[in-house]
């Protein structure tokens, strides 16, 4: 399918995508959105601070799943790919830039989680049960974002 | 869904008056009568004194009449500029000394941002595409990915690596393959269909409909099933078959292809040509003879996939630069040589290339090639110039990019195109010194083990190189130069008058229009359709994820009148889908042709 019109586009449009302008107004965008949608919800409105707090925390912790499996869990790319390049083993996160580490969009989605973590944080209060959800979640989402993380698997999780 | 009218009428209309059944999703907007009547000359002109008479007053009369003449001097930008002089409209530009060529082509050339919110809206867009395909995916099997008999083996295809191509791709589908009935000249007859299962399968509705085509590589006009080529041609089947069915090394070599070679190579102006078969295949199977490991390429970013898949089996280490970015360039060519190969211990290359192409067809921009040869002379490289697009349609003369910066063709080690595009044939050439071409000779694979040209497509080639070049002793070369080049000319301003943004240089016959939307594209193609206009769109991945977009592609044979009938409905199609992005000054003045 990347020779669609007589083979235009680039080898693997996954590691690209990412960094094109408006990308991380449209990510903010999509996050408060979520976080709105999650502040609607009724049935959790006994307090304004319990409510954001469990809410963020949701958002979070549901967000880290989302991060979690968009970036880091599926492997290769969304089109067939017809080549046997080495992307079909990468997961997302590891195709962003062809592998090169620390470039702005690795530096904007490693950033991302933290700021969201120290606002949940604030929010809840510094509440234990919340802190450990939280900090689990973060330290889930962040290890593989390191460079040093960049194509290991651990215990053969997601090898092929 | 769909036009059931169709259906009863059956075959009754060939010429598709009225009825506009198309694939489900198009705008139920019902066109005036004027607009469904048949394309041929006539319709043309009524539409226009109907129409432009309101624009007629703003045209000059003379500017249609009295410029256009085969003779008149022109300006060495290509173009019959002669009725601009007294207007003192011609840019200053770089052939003729007075601008740089970094200035000229900063001038020419246009890349405009998208505005912020288009970007944000698009990504907003793919997310709900993808959200609603991932409900899609989890709730409903389609009935074509269901495999039967197939117990106890492997899935054939991956869930999540046809997502796209089932769930997004699948959406707007009929705007691509579409079939066709006629040749694909000015104008072309579409056969209609329709999906019934929301893009799954289609079937033909048994109407057709004749639209202007603007979505065909056909710079100089010389696709038609009628005229002098396609005479020679057929005569040429007749006396000689259809194919060889044998390479040029054993049986499928003859006069005619020798003659070929030598034409090809009188056109550019160097020592010798050589042609193949199929035009893909010269790059992808000629950069393997001509490259090897310890080889650097640096090739421009948004090269074709034919130069990327020779550059990957030649097995030569490749260093991308930005696209047409000469600072890029230096610098990539600067770090490869002073590092020499690293893979090797820092020891020098054994050949350094630099591979562009003429014009590039996504984007529209012409490359920068003073410049390019520049850098080669002075980090001692070779080039490597794809013209797939450019020949014949650039240039005074028609002989390509080398012609149009009149730069000599013997400064370029290796010239490359291919005869589909301007041409109206098939194949591809390369062309440069006859050292380099005898050892293409025998070394190359493409030329020893794939089949020769077939005669009735090298006859095609002949005539309509000969035809270019002046040598069959009439000017239809020269007038179709002329037409493309006014036509461009005359298609990019309008284009900017209506204040949608295109990319490229403004002499490229190539333009990409940017729609950015993903939907905006099907929205657009279907519309057109509707209007009797058809055009290629071209989205993620073929294009990065922000710029979609829709690309036309002019020729020579389209006339004035099918031009201006074009932009209108592109004005009001972009009206009504809010295509008008671009934040430049408009020119209020009304363009000239």
């Amino acid at each position: 399918m990347t020779s669609i019109a007589g083979g235009h586009g680039e080898p693997n449009p996954n590691s690209s995508w990412l960094s094109a302008r408006g990308f991380w107004l449209a990510y903010f965008l999509g996050l408060l959105s979520i976080h709105l949608i999650l502040l609607s919800v009724p049935f959790v409105s006994i307090s304004w601070a319990w409510t954001a707090t469990n809410l963020i925390h949701n958002a979070r912790s549901l967000f880290a799943q989302a991060h979690l499996y968009f970036l880091h869990i599926i492997k290769g790319a969304p089109w067939l790919s017809i080549e046997n390049d080495p992307s079909r083993r990468w997961t997302h996160w590891e195709q962003i830039d062809d592998g090169i580490q620390m470039t702005t969009t690795r530096k904007f989605l490693t950033a991302v989680p933290i700021v969201l973590f120290l606002l949940t944080c604030l929010y809840t209060r510094n509440s234990t049960e919340h802190f450990i959800a939280n900090f689990v979640s973060l330290v889930v989402v962040t290890l593989p974002k390191l460079p040093q993380f960049h194509g290991v698997r651990l215990f053969n999780i997601n090898k092929y | 869904m769909g036009n059931f009218d169709a259906f009863e009428q059956g075959l009754a209309s060939p010429n598709g008056n009225g009825r506009l059944p198309n694939g489900h999703g198009c705008p139920k907007d019902s066109p005036s009568v004027d607009n469904q009547l048949k394309f041929s000359a006539p319709a043309y002109t009524e539409i226009r004194t109907r129409r432009c008479n309101a624009k007629a007053a703003a045209e000059s009369k003379n500017a249609s009449s009295s410029t256009y003449h085969p003779e008149r001097k022109v300006l060495l930008n290509g173009h019959a500029a002669a009725a601009r002089e007294h207007k003192s409209e011609c840019k200053p530009n770089q052939a003729e000394g007075k601008l740089s060529p970094e200035m000229e082509h900063y001038q020419k050339t246009s890349f405009e941002e998208v505005p912020m919110h288009t970007a944000c809206l698009t990504y907003l867009g793919f997310y709900l595409l993808m959200i609603l395909g991932y409900i899609n995916q989890l709730l409903f099997v389609p009935k074509v990915a269901t495999e039967k008999g197939r117990e106890g083996y492997v899935a054939l295809y991956d869930a999540f690596e046809s997502f796209y191509s089932r769930y997004v791709y699948r959406r707007i589908k009929d705007c691509w393959n579409r079939p066709i009935c006629s040749v694909p000249g000015d104008e072309l007859t579409l056969k209609d269909r329709v999906t019934d299962d929301y893009g799954w399968s289609f079937k033909f509705t048994g109407t057709e409909t004749r639209c202007l085509n603007l979505g065909s590589y056909n710079y100089l006009g010389f696709a038609a099933a009628t005229g002098r080529c396609a005479d020679e041609s057929e005569e040429r089947a007749r006396d000689a078959g259809l194919a060889y069915c044998s390479s040029r090394c054993e049986l499928g070599n003859n006069a005619q292809l020798e003659e070929l070679e030598k034409l090809t190579a009188r056109y550019f102006g160097v020592e010798d040509a050589i042609v193949f078969g199929m035009g893909f295949a010269t790059n992808a199977l000629n950069l393997p003879s001509l490259l090897g490991p310890n080889c650097m390429v640096v090739s421009d970013e948004k090269n074709h996939a034919s130069i990327i898949l020779g550059l990957r089996l030649s097995g030569a280490t490749i260093k991308v630069f930005k696209h047409n970015n000469m600072r890029d360039l230096e610098r990539v060519l600067r770090d490869g040589i002073c590092y020499g190969n690293t893979k090797n211990g820092g020891k020098p290359w054994s050949k350094v290339m630099i591979i562009v192409e003429g014009i590039f067809s996504m984007e529209g921009s012409i490359v920068r090639l003073p410049e390019v040869v520049a850098l080669k002379k002075k980090y001692k490289a070779y080039l490597y110039l794809d013209e797939a697009h450019s020949v014949g349609a650039m240039g005074s003369h028609g002989r390509g990019v080398t012609d149009y910066y009149k730069v000599d063709p013997k400064d370029v080690d290796i010239l490359m195109g291919t005869f589909t595009k301007s041409f109206g044939s098939a194949g591809g050439y390369l062309a440069g010194s006859k050292k380099l071409i005898d050892f293409l000779r025998t070394n190359s694979h493409a030329h020893c083990y794939a089949g020769s040209i077939s005669p009735p497509i090298a006859q095609q080639i002949l005539t309509s190189m000969k035809t270019i070049m002046g040598e069959d002793g009439t000017e239809t070369g020269r007038n179709k130069i002329m037409q493309l080049a006014r036509n461009t000319r005359y298609f990019r301003r309008r284009l900017a008058q209506l204040g949608v943004i295109t990319y490229g240089h403004e002499d490229s016959p190539v333009v990409p229009m940017l729609v950015y939307l993903f939907s905006k594209i099907g929205a657009v193609v279907r519309t057109l359709t509707t209007r009797h206009i058809a055009v290629v769109g071209a989205g993620f991945p073929a294009t990065p994820i922000m710029e979609g977009r829709i690309r036309f592609c002019l020729s020579a044979a389209h006339t004035k009148e099918q031009l201006d009938y074009a932009l209108e409905v592109i004005d009001e199609t972009s009206d009504d889908l809010g295509l008008k992005y671009s934040r430049k000054p408009r020119d209020p003045n009304p363009i000239e042709y």
